[in-house]
């Protein structure tokens, strides 16, 4: 007898006893046990893996640490454990309530521990076969990302890691982070620190045309960076009156400017010794400094540093007592103001011009610049300038009006204090009341 | 001249139809139907001589006095101030089993550390309860011994056990975690899963890292398993590296004894508590021995490698007292740092020398 015969015939043999509807819903039941029974044994996408579980049971921190170490990198594990040890000694040791105790914690910041993981892995890979460019641009890549003035410490410390090795520390990148890091220095205050590295960056920039990933050239960036540290390195002695310090620090700083190839740098750098000058008393060298300025400002088309140059200028002539140059220096610089639609500037020249007739008792000239100022100060809305203005112009036209009388005012004797008594009675002095 | 043979306590045998009905006495070790009595406790029982010899030998000698008064009740046992007093002289049994089984297990005895492992655990698991916390480190010791003697699956089931303590209690410290992680690591090591291995290894350093330091002597031994993982994977550099940074923090531990060591010399009390634990220093010989081998083995010789690891064995051995060894090492050390460039590692290395010819010199002094 065949089998696979026999099977089909015994079915409709007996009688149906379950009703259809049941009949389907018992199969589909059947069916779907089957299926999860397949998928459990060939699916095991969906049960959770041991990693997966890890991920939502432990912290940020250990997850990190344990992908580190199992993929061999226990370099990078040691010194990011170390960086975090350090956060944390670091906000214990402030005041509580204070900024740094506020902050989250490194620990808990994700994005920042991946960046950490990501950078610190490729490097110890490139350290291990040798290839310390690598190396020095990852650590480079990481002082960049933490930019953030309250990371600035972490920043610093991958720089020096990067600077402070001991292959690779004469590379491109290591002589960039070297420049980021005086640059970082100066952003927090440090200035000797800021120098020396600024200084050793210049020295190992100097015969490379190595270019940082803007596409400037380090040497010039470098020099830059170092003008900057000398111009603040000079502010201490300056506020403390001394001259020498000052100018000795400065001159080097415009010395940085001038090779820097940087017209706006050596502009100012060459401003600021003029000012310095100035104040230390030496109007001869603080005008030729002036005059440099001002054919700066000309290449540079830049008519604000013209209109500065200028009234320096005005100012250090003035302490000479020349008055005439003055003047001439002031109208140019009312000029130049006015071709180039800087008001405030012209404001500044306008009361300038006018105190100078002030002084030399020409009032009624003083109080002609001093209204003009007044109505470019109105057109500007800038009150205090326009108070200011109208203050200095009604001087003006008081003194103006009573100069004549200003000798018979102060004699006080009978004869004077008739003459007085008819001009008041004349009524020339309505003028006064205008 | 025949030994004295030693003796290993004594028997009475006993008769197991004469007890009362229910009170079946059990072998302490089998769990098996007991005729014999422990003659001097008379609450130890015992199923032939072979278990009762190896249950002297492994714990019973020294608990013997202390086990009678735990194991019969009186009245006053069963009042309140009577268990808690019984159970502050468990935890002492505990402690006493820990450190037997411990010592047992550095001077490689896995058989005899058996008993006392066994012991220690079930008297936990009276005290505080299958799967607490406190019972981890009687899993983590019995989960040894019989690693030691390759019983893999039964060191499977009490790891997963200790493993479910652990995470039924998740403010158990770091330190039970690390000593967790490690001894999966090792298991999976043992049984050829290596992924696993490293994880359970990458786990156990960072709890290390986090209780002790990051350079400490302890995270170290994390280190050591991990290299050897990669090791049988086949990731040299990554093997190399870790053994470079074992060396350097041994070297560093060492140098620091050593110089608190010849400080000490001079006052010859504190020799006496400066003395490095027999155990640990044939596990770290050991663990120096392997870092050595790999790097002779290896194709690119590191001098700068072989001179550290070679000078750290010196120097244990100098610690531990044999003189000869430290002198050998010294010497293999000696030679390893001539090729390095900037030999900053010879003058120590004859230093170390110097005082051990110092002190065979001191020790006989004929001799020279």
């Amino acid at each position: 007898m065949n089998a696979t015969v026999t099977q089909p015939q015994t079915g409709p043999f007996l009688p149906e006893i379950t009703t259809k509807s049941n009949k389907r819903r018992k199969s589909t039941q059947y069916s779907r046990m089957k299926q999860e029974k397949e998928s459990l044994r060939t699916g095991s996408s969906q049960i959770i893996s041991k990693g997966e579980i890890s991920q939502f049971r432990n912290s940020p921190k250990q997850n990190i640490c344990v992908e580190l170490l199992r993929e061999g990198y226990h370099r990078s594990f040691s010194e990011l454990f170390f960086l975090l040890g350090a956060d944390r000694d670091r906000r214990a040791a402030a005041e509580p309530g204070s900024n740094l105790r506020l902050q989250t914690p490194l620990d808990q910041q994700l994005d920042k521990l991946e960046t950490m993981k990501r950078h610190l892995s490729r490097a110890e890979e490139a350290e291990r076969t040798g290839s310390w460019m690598v190396v020095c641009d990852q650590r480079l890549l990481l002082g960049w990302y933490f930019s953030a003035p309250k990371d600035l410490w972490l920043s610093l410390h991958f720089y020096h890691s990067c600077t402070d090795r001991e292959q690779g520390s004469h590379s491109r990148p290591a002589t960039e982070a070297r420049v980021c890091m005086a640059e970082a220095y100066l952003k927090l205050g440090e200035l000797e620190q800021a120098r020396q590295q600024a200084e050793l960056c210049v020295k190992q920039a100097e015969d490379s045309s190595w270019v940082d990933s803007d596409g400037r050239p380090l040497r010039l960036r470098a020099r830059e960076a170092l003008w900057r540290i000398y111009s603040r390195l000079a502010d201490a002695p300056l506020e403390a009156a001394d001259y020498d310090q000052a100018l000795k620090l400065l001159y080097k700083g415009y010395n940085m400017a001038t090779e820097s190839e940087d017209k706006q740098i050596e502009w100012e750098g060459a401003y600021r010794l003029g000012l310095t000058y100035q104040s230390a008393g030496d109007n001869d060298t603080a005008k030729q400094f002036f005059t440099t300025c001002m054919e700066i400002s000309g290449t540079l088309q830049d008519a604000d540093k013209l209109g500065k140059s200028y009234k320096a200028m005005a100012k250090s002539i003035e302490s000479e007592g020349n008055i005439q140059d003055t003047l001439e220096c002031l109208e140019k610089l009312a000029d130049i103001s006015r071709c180039n639609g800087l008001q405030h500037n012209l404001v500044d020249a306008f009361l300038c011009l006018g105190n100078i007739y002030h002084t030399t008792s020409q009032y009624t000239r003083a109080c002609e610049y001093f209204l003009q100022g007044y109505e470019v100060a109105c057109e500007l809305g800038d009150v205090a300038l326009l108070q200011k203005a109208q203050v200095l112009a009604a001087n003006a036209r008081a003194h103006s009006l009573i100069w004549k009388f200003s000798a018979d005012v102060e004699s006080a004797s009978p004869a004077a204090l008739r003459r007085l008594i008819a001009w008041k009675e004349s009524g020339r002095h309505q003028g006064l009341y205008r | 001249m025949e030994a004295k043979p030693r003796v290993l306590g004594t028997t009475s045998k006993m008769i197991p139809l004469a007890l009362p009905k229910g009170t079946d006495k059990l072998c302490e070790l089998c769990q098996r139907e007991a005729r014999l009595q422990c003659t001097e406790c008379r609450v130890t029982f015992y199923c032939d001589e072979e278990h009762q010899q190896a249950d002297w030998v492994g714990i019973h000698e020294r608990i013997c006095q202390l086990l009678a008064p735990i194991r019969t009740p009186t009245l006053y046992s069963l009042q309140r101030a009577g268990r808690i007093e019984t159970q502050l002289k468990k935890a002492e049994l505990i402690e006493i089993c820990r450190l037997v089984g411990q010592s047992k297990l550095s001077e490689g005895k896995h058989q005899e550390a058996l008993p006392a492992a066994q012991f220690c655990l079930r008297c936990s698991i009276d005290l505080h309860g299958p799967s607490t916390v406190q019972m981890v480190p009687a899993y983590l010791l019995l989960a040894e011994a019989n690693m030691g003697l390759g019983n893999l699956a039964r060191v499977a089931e009490l790891l997963s056990q200790a493993e479910w303590a652990v995470l039924k209690s998740p403010e158990c410290g770091h330190a039970v975690r690390h000593r967790l992680h490690r001894s999966l690591g090792r298991l999976h090591t043992a049984t050829g899963n290596l992924e696993a291995a490293l994880l359970n290894f990458a786990d156990d350093i960072y709890f290390a890292s986090e209780e002790y330091s990051l350079d400490s002597t302890v995270t170290c031994g994390g280190y050591f398993l991990m290299a050897d993982v990669f090791t049988k994977q086949g990731k040299m550099p990554i093997a190399r590296s870790l053994y470079s940074q074992v060396a350097h923090t041994w070297h560093c531990h060492l140098t620091k004894l050593l110089k608190t060591h010849v400080q000490n010399g001079q006052n010859p009390n504190m020799l006496l508590e400066s003395s490095y634990d027999k155990a640990q220093l044939v596990e770290v010989d050991e663990m120096l021995k392997t870092m050595l081998e790999f790097e002779q083995n290896d194709s690119r010789k590191d001098s700068t490698q072989v001179a550290l690891v070679a000078h750290c064995l010196a120097m244990l051995w100098f610690l531990g007292g044999d003189s000869l060894k430290a002198l050998g090492f010294g010497s293999t050390a000696l030679q390893a740092s001539q090729l390095i460039p900037n030999h900053d590692l010879t003058e120590p290395i004859q230093g170390l020398l110097q005082l051990v010819q110092n002190l065979q010199t001191e020790s006989h002094p004929g001799s020279d």
